[in-house]
């Protein structure tokens, strides 16, 4: 067999919650039986971005703040794949707010997994957008993902996880990309990725995380439900985690970009582009040009 | 001047029975048709449009509208000739003026023996040679519905020009046959009066008529449509654009064409998104193109770089409005050139290939696509606005001349006799044999950072100055597969003309006026920008003595990238540059020339 690009060593401290993530991926790829061929993952810019580097799999580095954009390209132009972005919240929740939110609304079948450390690693333990008041002078309130991805009503799957329970975060992360194998729209998952050099959140996290499956009335097929969970559970200074939307069988996207776009699972990068073939359809276009 | 409406009935009667003799024959004529947005000029220009092509002549439609949606200065000319043009005609034959702002502005560019025709229900002018009709009144009292002047109007012009009532209908009945049977009955009936009211002026009547012409097999086409039907035949399939003026219309005809061909079009959230989504698309391994204009291509400079870096097929059409900034969105320029010669951080390959005509423009977008998967790099299509948005016709598009060239792409079998798969591995060209993500057996790392033959990032020195060198080279190695430049007029001329996109269409008239005085000129129209074709360029300014670099911009930017490629022929080249908003006439050029030669 042809020899292809073989995975190298990660870059991350000795540590880094993004092992965790590494970890999972290779477990939820190998425990669907997806093969390196068939699975495209886009890195954003920062620690977590590298992490296909470390994989065998189709890897695309995009540009800062712009792996869902790619993502949503690659996903578009080939179906069969099965895409995961993966980046940090600086990159995802600052430079690429823009298209976190129309992610949701677009809903086309991939996975973001975002590893939130809370701060910018790679530069050296800047602020960003989720870190606390306080954090290296920080005085801006932090930003939620979770809370404003619940507030958008389409059937998307969203989840939070924590890198210091790989085995949750592993389960679902194969329910995400189960769900977007199915062609049944966008994941998102934030995991909780502790940055050991510039803000070693592990402790304080483990005893802070809630599984929101514990809590009463929990129905992750309901957004209010969840939207006054998660909001009672930051109340009480915890940080919710476990599957925050879950869409029902019967909540399916008629009408979202992906069905709308692709009318069959060939997509365009795999349509046939010779002459011959399209002949008939290229003359009767041009002839409409009188 | 004015006519009074019991004037022009009286008048009416007699004329239908003595039909005029002397009328003199125009085989190049053109109208303007100027008022507020929403007073239907753009109606009318299409309805001479039409009746112009029924009689088998050639014809360029300009407008000149502003960036809102209802109201403001707008006007629309229409050229008609019984020869082949892409330039607005210099001197106006005919103004049809429905406020008094349009008489004004369009008296200015009147000929000596030109005509105004006006509104007399809105405003009146002593402005020479106008002549007054209140098509709002006369149609709002016998129609119902003043909106229908428009139609009147041009049933005013019909007559000033000689037209044939049963053509001049039939084009009302195609334009309007979809509208219902009301609307096409009061667009008839407005028609008519608008004819009836000339027929009471007789310096009107005897006037003109137009020579028929023989251009029956062309089509009407705009830079815009023909670029995304090259795009469709070119086997171009992902499409992600963001609207902006004077791009949009490509964006929008190709969510009507591409579907049915297993293609994608996306309106994207932002051009930041855009050329993303063309990157990820075209990773993936298909055939992608965004289109945009200066201020969407800044925002888009970043994505492209990544093209360079990471040898991503993709193809950005821009078409160029008037800048800095956000500008005059709907105005004509061409100077964002010396920003796409230079885009960007760090140094990577690219190709700017600019298309003169509407034909080339559905011609280069399939070498565009060709270029760019063949060479695996940014391909840029340089359009301007006249060339984009004003409509002419054009030798229809020929499907069978039509090549998809796709570059070293790496199937399954050629995949199982090697060894290894390197995404970025060194060859000759620069090029590397690519499998598309999802080939069984294979995969790759690819990356905008720099990295080795595997897609590894790599900071290794040696590795660098081969990948820089990889990279850079395509620039030269590419050179013979690039368009070449066309070339018009005497071989012996030693005045020669350099021009690129719409300016081909004045510059070619301008030619003409020329030789009618004598002076030989040679028009060179390069049609690969950057990198610049030095010798193509060299053997044409060795062949004269001075060369005039036509451009809309102030600062010279071809002339410039000319200086920079072939600084011997400096002294050679002189410009001639116009950034007003408004596509040259030739008159003008051929004043720059005849006075500065």
């Amino acid at each position: 067999m042809v020899q292809s690009a073989k995975p190298v060593q990660p870059i991350w401290c000795p540590g880094c919650g993004d092992f965790g993530v590494l970890a999972a991926v290779k477990k939820a790829a190998n425990e669907l039986k997806i093969p390196p061929h068939q699975l495209a993952l886009v890195g954003g810019i920062g620690c977590s971005g590298s992490i296909h580097n470390f994989l065998e799999v189709n890897g695309i580095h995009a540009l800062h703040g712009r792996l869902l954009a790619q993502a949503i390209g690659v996903k578009l132009a080939n179906p069969q794949l099965t895409v995961v972005a993966a980046g940090g919240d600086g990159d995802g929740y600052a430079i690429g707010m823009g298209h976190f939110i129309h992610a949701f609304k677009h809903n086309v079948s991939l996975v973001y997994l975002v590893m939130n450390n809370e701060t910018y690693g790679l530069t050296k333990g800047q602020a960003s957008p989720t870190s606390q008041i306080g954090f290296e002078g920080n005085i801006e309130h932090p930003f939620d993902a979770i809370l404003t991805s619940l507030s958008i009503p389409v059937p998307n799957y969203i989840a939070r996880t924590f890198s210091g329970d790989p085995k949750a975060m592993t389960a679902i992360l194969v329910e995400a990309l189960r769900f977007t194998q199915d062609h049944r729209g966008f994941a998102f998952i934030e995991d909780l990725s502790p940055c050991v050099t510039y803000n070693d959140t592990y402790k304080l996290w483990r005893e802070k995380i809630q599984d929101v499956s514990k809590l009463d009335g929990y129905d992750p097929t309901d957004r209010q439900v969840m939207f006054r969970l998660c909001q009672e559970t930051r109340e009480k200074g915890k940080i919710p985690v476990g599957v925050m939307h879950r869409p029902s069988e019967n909540e399916k996207d008629e009408i979202g970009l992906e069905k709308a776009l692709l009318p069959d699972d060939l997509g365009p990068a795999r349509a046939d582009l010779s002459i011959d073939a399209n002949l008939a359809g290229y003359t009767k276009l041009i002839r409409s040009v009188t | 001047m004015s006519s009074s409406v019991a004037n022009i009935s009286k008048h009416a009667t007699g004329s239908e029975t003595a039909p005029p003799t002397s009328r003199k024959v125009l085989s190049d004529l053109s109208v303007m048709i100027g008022g507020q947005g929403g007073d239907g000029t753009l109606t009318v220009s299409d309805l001479l449009g039409r009746y112009f092509r029924k009689l088998g002549l050639y014809v360029y439609t300009s407008r000149n509208v502003l960036s809102r949606i209802r109201g403001g200065h707008a006007d629309a000319s229409v050229r008609a000739s019984s020869h082949p043009t892409s330039a607005v005609k210099p001197d106006v034959d005919v103004l049809l003026a429905f406020d008094h702002e349009a008489a004004e502005l369009g008296s200015k560019e009147l000929g000596p023996e030109g005509v105004i025709i006006y509104d007399s229900s809105v405003f009146s002018t002593s402005l020479p040679n106008s002549y007054g009709f209140p098509f709002a009144t006369l149609v709002g009292g016998q129609v119902g519905q003043p909106i229908y002047k428009n139609t009147a109007a041009y049933g005013a012009v019909s007559v000033l020009l000689g037209f044939d009532e049963t053509l001049a209908r039939q084009v009302i009945e195609e334009r309007f046959q979809r509208r219902g049977a009301e609307a096409l009955q009061k667009n008839l009936k407005a028609l008519e009066i608008g004819r009836q009211a000339a027929f009471g002026v007789p310096e009107i009547l005897q006037r003109w008529t137009v020579q028929p012409g023989e251009a029956h097999d062309q089509i009407l086409s705009i830079g815009n449509q023909a670029v995304a039907l090259g795009f469709v035949v070119g086997g171009g399939r992902f499409f992600s654009g963001y609207p902006i003026t004077p791009a949009t219309e490509i964006m929008e005809y190709l969510q009507r064409y591409l579907q049915p061909f297993h293609g994608v079009v996306r309106q994207a959230e932002d051009e930041l998104a855009a050329i993303n989504n063309v990157l990820g698309a075209a990773y993936a391994g298909a055939r992608a193109m965004t289109s945009t204009s200066g201020p969407g291509l800044s925002l888009m400079t970043e994505g492209i770089g990544q093209a360079g870096a990471a040898e991503i097929p993709v193809v950005v059409a821009d078409c160029q409005r008037v800048g800095p900034s956000t500008g005059e969105p709907t105005r004509h320029e061409q100077s964002d050139l010396a920003h796409l010669a230079h885009l960007g951080h760090g140094e990577y390959p690219r190709f700017i290939i600019a298309p003169g005509t509407v034909l080339e423009c559905f011609e280069m977008t399939v070498q565009a696509l060709n270029l760019a998967e063949k060479w695996r790099l940014p391909v840029i299509l340089l359009l301007d606005q006249a060339l984009c948005q004003n409509t002419v016709t054009s030798p229809p598009f020929d499907v069978s001349k039509v090549k998809v060239e796709r570059g070293p792409i790496l199937t399954s079998d050629e995949l199982a006799k090697m060894a290894e798969y390197r995404v970025y591995q060194s060859t000759d060209t620069g090029v590397s044999p690519y499998a598309l993500p999802g080939t069984p057996g294979v995969w790759a790392e690819v990356t905008g950072n720099e990295h080795d033959e595997w897609g590894h990032v790599s900071v290794s020195v040696p590795n660098r100055v081969a990948m820089m060198q990889k990279r850079m080279g395509k620039m030269t190695k590419a050179a013979p597969d690039l368009p070449k430049g066309k070339f018009f007029g005497p071989e012996d001329a030693k005045v020669g003309i350099i021009g690129f996109g719409s300016t081909t269409g004045p510059i070619w008239e301008a030619q003409d006026l020329l030789s009618q005085r004598r002076v030989a000129t040679r028009f060179y129209q390069p049609r690969t920008l950057y990198p610049v074709l030095g010798s193509e360029v060299d053997a044409f300014l060795k062949s004269v003595e001075v060369c005039y670099v036509v451009e809309h911009n102030f600062t010279g930017q071809f002339a410039n990238l000319l200086r920079e490629a072939v600084p011997w022929h400096h002294a050679k080249l002189k410009s001639i540059l116009k950034y007003d908003g408004h596509s040259f006439r030739s008159p003008e050029l051929v004043r720059a020339i005849v006075g500065g030669a």
